[in-house]
């Protein structure tokens, strides 16, 4: 739930504008859910002609919107984590752990982007019903979203690593606080 | 062994602090490591975890709480409540609580009741002479009213982790009377708090003002009479009413109230998305999860574990209650209701409880769990915006939590409790 660790303003800023992307597009996607939801309940009562289409079209959108806002998570540091170990570490200690939590987790990220691409690439042949577009594109999300976990995670413990080896007292991963809530209240 | 390194792994990765969700996801892949499992299967889980049709409800629900959050109807909300109860003894308390009850269960959401009450009514109670701890101590309790009140999206997880079989309508109206009673017991613990403080009154403002702020106030209220009464009516499927409700909203908060900028809309989708990719990250790791947990027999061995301990239904009831407690103070309740499900439900059902009534008194449990440390979301977003350190605010929150204890005792044992309304309109 700490803040995320200042790397490089540049690269800090091409990441941020890859979350802000992602966030856009889950967004959209949220847009277009609540839409076609609508258009069902129109085509239904109004039209009398229930459109099939929607409940396949809904699962892919859901699945955009899971995924790609879970990766923004890790780089925004929103996901709930159990803090109370960490924060009862010493300053040394929290960037270790934080850097043992992304060094995992950009494996998995790694992982998850390479088996997606296989799932992605073994059911491209075959349909989603209605939608008529390759069942395979159901994993691109899946994909995409590895690959930004893997990078987040990456930068983030590039970035522990910096601030381990540099001057600790000034970081601001030692004031560990519900800055995510916080945000969310602010907001 | 296969259980206690996915048991094991999943423990330890919180501690060291990994994301819940991502912790779930990794200790199930470890396990389907150790198994000789293809991981390919494991990520297939993940995502099958999260394309279910019945879930497509959560991120509807979310956006309806964030609609309502930015596009006012919390404010109108909070001056109906103002003109009905502010004129009792410690009368902001009262509000706040029924406040939370109107808004809690029209927005689903127990941070979402907080962030946007709290905001609201804290800074006024703190004004008035209230003490900050009061504030948000009413605040915080009273915000679980958002989980048992319907439309809940936390219920809908219920439904999926139970694994079919329960109607998300029944469990709608079986956390109603709960909920309510719930409301009423903090009421009372407000009050009684407030007497003994000194807390001032506010004066009555006439019946022409309640009348106003009601009217005012029925578009917005009547976001949940679309959702929950169109769910039940089977007019619309709950995913459905879930989506007619965010359209309903939209609707009210830009050409009714005009409160409803762009901007606003901006930020209520986005936090909106933000939430559904929490939430629904965890629905597909723990989806992982369970299959490992299922695939060690973990519910039947707990099962024998608790009978081993005492074959009383009434110590396994309280044994699991205070286990539930115990989690919910250090894990997320979405989380909890993934993995506690398929594991205590067995043992409830077991012991003769209806599903239903194990879902209601799963969801108070863990509904405690948001206000209290060293893990409770809502009591972090309280203290943050009451600017109370939490230590001090829980030193004077046990009347509350005796209020919800008291609730979930009665949820426990009396099962008509829940079960009336369900049995009465046969949902």
């Amino acid at each position: 739930m700490d803040r995320k660790i200042s790397l490089h303003p540049y690269l800090d800023r091409c990441l941020d504008a890859l979350a802000a992307i992602c966030t856009g597009l889950s967004a959209l996607s949220m847009i277009v859910l609540v839409s076609t939801f609508g258009w069902l309940v129109y085509g239904r009562y109004v039209l009398n002609d229930t459109p099939t289409w929607v409940e396949q079209l809904a699962l892919l959108m859901m699945i955009t919107i899971s995924f790609m806002s879970s990766a923004t998570g890790v780089r925004e540091r929103t996901h709930l984590a159990v803090d109370i170990v960490p924060m009862l570490c010493g300053a040394k200690s929290q960037i270790v752990l934080r850097m043992l939590c992304d060094f995992i987790l950009m494996i998995f990220g790694v992982l998850m982007a390479v088996k997606s691409n296989e799932l992605m690439q073994f059911s491209w042949y075959k349909e989603i019903p209605l939608l008529a577009i390759p069942e395979g594109i159901r994993y691109i999300p899946v994909l995409i979203s590895g690959v930004l976990v893997a990078l987040f995670s990456a930068a983030s413990l590039l970035g522990g690593a910096i601030s381990l080896f540099s001057d600790s007292d000034s970081d601001p991963v030692l004031n560990p606080d519900v800055s995510g809530l916080k945000n969310k209240a602010e907001e | 062994m296969g259980w206690f390194i996915l048991l094991g792994c999943f423990a330890l990765l919180l501690i060291i602090g990994m994301p819940v969700a991502y912790a779930l996801g990794i200790a199930a892949l470890s396990s389907f490591v150790y198994e000789g499992l293809p991981l390919l299967i494991g990520f297939q889980r993940i995502v099958s975890g999260v394309s279910v049709f019945s879930l497509l409800a959560i991120p509807f629900f979310i956006f309806a709480g964030e609609l309502m959050l930015h596009g006012g109807i919390a404010s109108r909300l909070v001056s109906l409540a103002s003109s009905a109860v502010g004129w009792a003894k410690g009368g902001l308390g009262q509000v706040n609580v029924l406040s939370s009850m109107l808004f809690g269960g029209i927005s689903g959401s127990a941070v979402a009741d907080v962030s946007a009450l709290g905001s609201l009514l804290i800074p006024v109670m703190k004004e008035k002479g209230y003490i900050a701890e009061y504030a948000v101590n009413v605040t915080v309790t009273s915000s679980v009213a958002g989980i048992m009140i319907p439309p809940s999206h936390n219920m809908i997880l219920f439904v999926v982790a139970a694994g079919g079989g329960i109607s998300v309508s029944s469990l709608f109206m079986a956390g109603l009377i709960p909920g309510i009673l719930m409301c009423l017991c903090l009421g009372a613990a407000a009050r009684w708090v407030a007497i003994r403080n000194n807390y001032p009154t506010e004066k009555f403002p006439g019946w022409s003002v309640v009348l106003y702020a009601a009217i005012t106030a029925f578009p917005g209220l009547f976001t949940a009479v679309i959702i929950v009464g169109g769910a039940l009516s089977g007019v619309f499927t709950v995913t459905e009413s879930g989506a007619i409700g965010c359209i309903y909203a939209i609707v009210v908060c830009v050409f009714v109230y005009r409160s409803l900028t762009l901007a606003s809309f901006i930020v209520a989708v986005k936090n909106a998305v933000r939430t559904t990719g929490m939430v629904m990250i965890l629905v597909g790791c723990a989806s992982a999860f369970g299959y490992m947990l299922v695939l060690y027999d973990v519910p039947s061995e707990l099962t024998k574990l608790l009978y081993m301990i005492s074959d009383n239904p009434i110590i396994i009831l309280l044994m699991m209650n205070l286990m539930l407690l115990v989690l919910g103070m250090i894990m997320d309740m979405g989380a909890l209701i993934l993995i506690c499900t398929p594991i205590f439900l067995p043992v409830a059902v077991g012991l003769g409880m209806d599903p239903i009534q194990f879902g209601v008194m799963l969801m108070m449990n863990l509904g405690l769990g948001l206000c209290t440390p060293p893990v409770g979301s809502c009591l972090f977003v309280g203290c943050a915006i009451g600017n109370v350190p939490i230590q001090r605010a829980v030193r004077t929150i046990w009347p509350f939590y005796l209020a919800i204890l008291l609730t979930l005792m009665l949820i426990t044992f009396v099962p008509s409790m829940s079960l009336f309304l369900p049995n009465l309109l046969d949902v």
